[in-house]
Parts: structure tokens; C-alpha cells; sequence
């Protein structure tokens, strides 16, 4: 594989709910200022002030491409081993979207097709345009960094106060 | 296993019942498990009882008994229609067969697709013994055998199709493609009787209606048995599991399930032929049951496929947690505040 395998991650600490990244989406693959038809979602508890973008994991196992009866649902080794739809081979019988567990495919009822995250061709317009950060685009291996320099950070913390 | 609140992480869009698939799959569902179900029964029919009933069409031979016994490839062949229908771009439908290696509707769109071709072939054969085809050939039983176990696979595939969609718990068990082929099997010789019934084509044979009512009447019971099991086991499954059958049992779709499904389904068409056997067969009565029971049946595929909910993700676990704890501080600055 050609360079470092790189995925989305999402901080929902870090939403404010904007979905500016929804509408980015919506523009750069439709051409439509329609979030309905991004392939990123956020999911709200306004009440409560929760806010969780759903993306695509493009997982290893990816149930979405072991359903498709067409082969549209593919993986791509060459291109960030990202799992991508042919909409010239889709015939919208939406078996992904009921397959994949966190209900990412996205049936467009303009295209009648289905369609899904595609990293917009290495660089994610909602990462771009998300002020907060709280979606991502890193190395595969450094998904777990801030977390663990996070745990750092308190390891030393309780040091220093033990010392104090 | 009383109705319970769901919590407001777990009633987000991505954890209600999936709405991909609903009525039009599941007349799809139900017409191939119907066609394929009464095939079976239909071919056993002519196997051990013989009936025949020859009339002359334009000189031709026509049997009118085949004619009513062997119609299941036609509705498989319609409910093939309603599964084009569902697809958002139809005219691509025979893509659909690309990728049989790991995708289940692409084996079925090829078991299907044999089914209907071998089923109507025999079809032809059996309503037009014409001496050209030499009907009595060892070959045509050889290929009745096979039209057997496409149909049986028809039956058990519209199950399987399900099953494997591993995210939901409720359709992910070996009890949903039993339950469907018992139903195919109890849907399907109620249709061969209904499609005989009042022609006197199988009353004249010596006790096969008789012995196709009780036949229907044992696939409905072990078919209550096999829901019975399906429910009780899905619920103790997973969280999901057990939201897709409250939901079943005690929510939204308690209509559905209680109405359409037990009582159409089970209760009524039972009672029902139940009287008719102490009046010596009155025919109204076998219909109105036997129709009843089709219903049931549709209404059973629509309530598996309405009540599907995905499996929870851990994230969703974790805002639940979340939820909880906001909730909760929230709630004591609220009540410190009055």
C-alpha cells in the first residue's frame, strides 16, 4: 500500500451542531446546498446539547460490500483502501444501507441510487470546513494519540501532585 | 416484557426499525414464498393422488387440475416484479446477479431465476400432456426433483435474504428462514385450495382436499410453534432483539402483529375451518379462512421487516451514558434553582 492508510475521526465533544460539514458534503457531491443529500449526518440531542456526526468507517469487514448484489459497493486498495459506490453499477436495492450497523449509505432519491462517503478523493471537505475540528482526517495510526497524550497528561498531573 | 420507554439515544433515526424495506418487499417476500410453497405441495399432490380433469381447448388437451396445482412459478414470477419495483433504478435489474459469491440477492435473483423457468416448462408439460413432449418421460420427474429443490430453496432464501443482514438481530437467526418456509409451506396449500375450491377438481378425488386441509392445518400449527420460538428466542438475543419484539408485542406495530398476524393469521382461520368441518365443507367458510390466512401470512413478512432494529453501536452506548449523566446533573441545578 502506497503511504499511510489515513481515516476520518470524529470528537463529538468538540460539535456545536453547525452542520456546516452536512452542507459542504451536500455542495461538493451534488452541487445541491442540500443536507439531505451529504454523506455525513449529525445526530442531535438539542436538549441535552449532544451533537454526534455519523460517518463512514470504510471498515476492514465492511458488510456493505459483502451484500451488494452488483459489486457497485467496492473496495479500493490503491486509493486509501476506501470503500466506495459505483453509481453506473448501482441499481439502489439500498441491501447496504440495511446492512451496514451504522446506517451510512444514503439512498438519494434524485439519483435513485445509493451513495456513500468517499473521502472526496483524499481531502474531506467537512474536515476542511469544520471550525472546531471535530472531524479529522489522520494517519490510521494515530487515531488513538490524543487519547493516549491525553492520559499522559493526567498521568502526569497526579504525579506532580503526589510530589507536591 | 411489558412496553418500556426507549431511551431518547437509543430512539435517534439510526436505532428506530429500519424503512428500507417495507410493503413492496414484502409482498415480494410473501408471493415467493406463497408460489414456491404450493409448488412443493402441488407437485406431491400429483405424485401420490393423480388428479386429472382433460378438456379440449382448440382441439388441444388441456388438464385443468395441473392447471391449479402447479401455478406457483407465476406467482413467484409476479412477486419477482414487485422486487424490480423496489429497486431505484429498474432497468438496471439484471445486474443484480453479479456478485452471487457473497451477496444473498444475487443468489437469489439466480435461484429464483431457475425456479421460474423450470417451474413454467413443467407447468407447460403438466396442463398440455401433448404426446411430442413425451410427458411420462423418467427425465421430467428427474427435473420435478430439481424444480423441488429450487422451490424449497425459493422458500428458505426469502428467510436467508433476511438472515443475513448480521446488524439486526431480530432476522439474524436460523429460526426466520424455518418460520418462512412453514409459512410458505401453510400459505401455499391454502392458495391450491383456494384456487380448487367450489371446482370440484380435488373433491372428486378421494379425500385430497380433505387431506390438504389437514395438511395446512399442521403447518399452521407448527408454524405458531416456530413464531413462538422465534420471538422468545430473539427477545433474550441482544438490547436490539429485545426492542424489536417489544415493539412487536407491545408497540407500534401491536396492530400488526396482534391483529394481522395472530388473528388473521392464526386464530380466525382455524375457527373458522374448524366450524366448516362440523358443516361438511362449506365452501364460504374455507374461503373467507382460507383467505385470512393468506393475509396472516403477508402481514407476518411485513412485521419481521418492520420490526427490524440494527444493533446498537458502542458510541451510541456511550452517549447514552452521556445522555444519563447530563440529564441527571441538569435535573439537580434545575431543582436546586427552585
Amino acid at each position: 500500500m502506497e503511504g499511510q492508510q489515513k481515516v476520518l475521526v470524529v470528537d463529538h465533544q468538540k460539535c456545536t451542531g453547525c452542520r456546516l460539514c452536512e452542507l459542504v458534503c451536500s455542495v461538493y457531491h451534488t452541487g445541491a446546498s442540500n443536507p439531505s443529500r451529504a454523506r455525513i449526518k449529525v445526530v442531535k440531542w438539542e436538549h441535552v446539547g449532544i451533537y454526534l456526526p455519523m460517518i463512514c468507517n470504510h471498515c476492514e469487514k465492511a458488510y456493505c460490500v459483502e451484500v451488494c448484489p452488483t459489486k457497485a459497493c467496492h473496495r479500493e486498495p490503491e486509493n486509501n483502501n476506501r470503500v466506495v459506490i459505483d453509481r453506473n453499477l448501482c441499481i439502489g436495492c439500498r441491501t447496504c444501507i440495511i446492512a451496514c450497523p451504522f446506517g451510512h449509505p444514503f439512498f438519494d432519491l434524485q439519483e435513485r441510487v445509493t451513495v456513500k462517503c468517499d473521502f472526496c478523493d483524499g481531502d474531506p471537505k467537512c474536515v476542511v470546513f469544520c471550525e472546531p475540528k471535530a472531524v479529522t482526517y489522520v494517519d490510521a495510526d494515530m487515531v488513538q494519540m490524543p487519547k493516549k497524550r491525553d492520559a499522559a497528561n493526567k498521568f502526569i498531573a497526579s504525579i506532580k501532585q503526589v510530589r507536591e | 416484557m411489558a412496553a418500556e420507554t426507549i431511551h431518547p439515544v437509543r430512539n435517534v433515526r439510526y436505532l428506530r426499525p429500519q424503512e428500507e424495506w417495507n410493503e413492496i418487499p414484502a409482498i415480494y417476500l410473501y408471493l415467493a414464498g406463497m408460489g414456491a410453497g404450493s409448488y412443493v405441495i402441488g407437485v406431491f399432490l400429483n405424485w401420490f393422488v393423480h388428479p386429472s380433469q382433460v378438456i379440449s381447448i382448440l382441439g388441444l388437451p388441456f388438464d385443468l387440475t395441473k392447471a391449479a396445482i402447479f401455478w406457483g412459478p407465476v406467482l413467484v414470477a409476479l412477486g419477482a416484479q414487485f422486487l424490480i419495483l423496489d429497486l431505484g433504478i429498474k432497468k438496471r435489474f439484471l445486474y443484480a446477479c453479479l456478485n452471487p459469491r457473497t451477496s444473498w440477492v444475487a443468489r437469489g435473483f439466480l435461484i429464483l431465476s431457475i425456479f421460474i423457468l423450470l417451474g413454467l416448462l413443467l407447468l407447460v408439460k403438466s396442463i398440455f400432456p401433448l404426446e411430442g413432449l413425451y410427458p411420462k418421460s423418467f427425465l421430467w420427474y428427474v427435473a420435478e426433483l430439481i424444480a423441488i429443490f429450487f422451490a424449497l430453496a425459493t422458500a428458505l432464501y426469502t428467510g436467508i435474504l433476511l438472515k443475513a443482514t448480521k446488524s439486526i438481530p431480530l432476522w439474524n437467526t436460523h429460526l426466520l428462514p424455518l418460520l418462512f418456509l412453514v409459512s410458505a409451506l401453510s400459505t401455499g396449500s391454502m392458495a391450491i385450495i383456494l384456487s380448487t375450491l367450489g371446482s370440484g377438481v380435488l373433491a372428486t378425488t378421494s379425500g385430497a382436499l380433505k387431506a390438504l386441509m389437514r395438511a395446512e392445518q399442521i403447518f399452521v400449527v407448527i408454524e405458531g410453534v416456530v413464531l413462538y420460538l422465534f420471538l422468545s428466542r430473539r427477545y433474550k438475543a441482544a438490547e436490539q432483539g429485545k426492542d424489536s419484539v417489544r415493539l412487536l408485542l407491545f408497540g407500534e406495530k401491536k396492530l400488526l402483529f396482534w391483529g394481522g398476524i395472530v388473528l388473521l393469521g392464526f386464530v380466525f382461520p382455524m375457527i373458522l375451518e374448524g366450524i366448516a368441518s362440523f358443516s361438511h365443507g362449506n365452501v364460504p367458510l374455507i374461503f373467507t379462512a382460507g383467505l385470512l390466512l393468506l393475509l396472516g401470512g403477508f402481514f407476518l413478512r411485513l412485521g419481521v421487516l418492520r420490526a427490524g432494529i440494527k444493533d446498537q453501536l458502542p458510541m451510541l452506548r456511550l452517549m447514552e451514558i452521556e445522555y444519563d449523566n447530563l440529564v441527571a446533573r441538569w435535573g439537580s441545578l434545575y431543582q436546586k434553582k427552585k
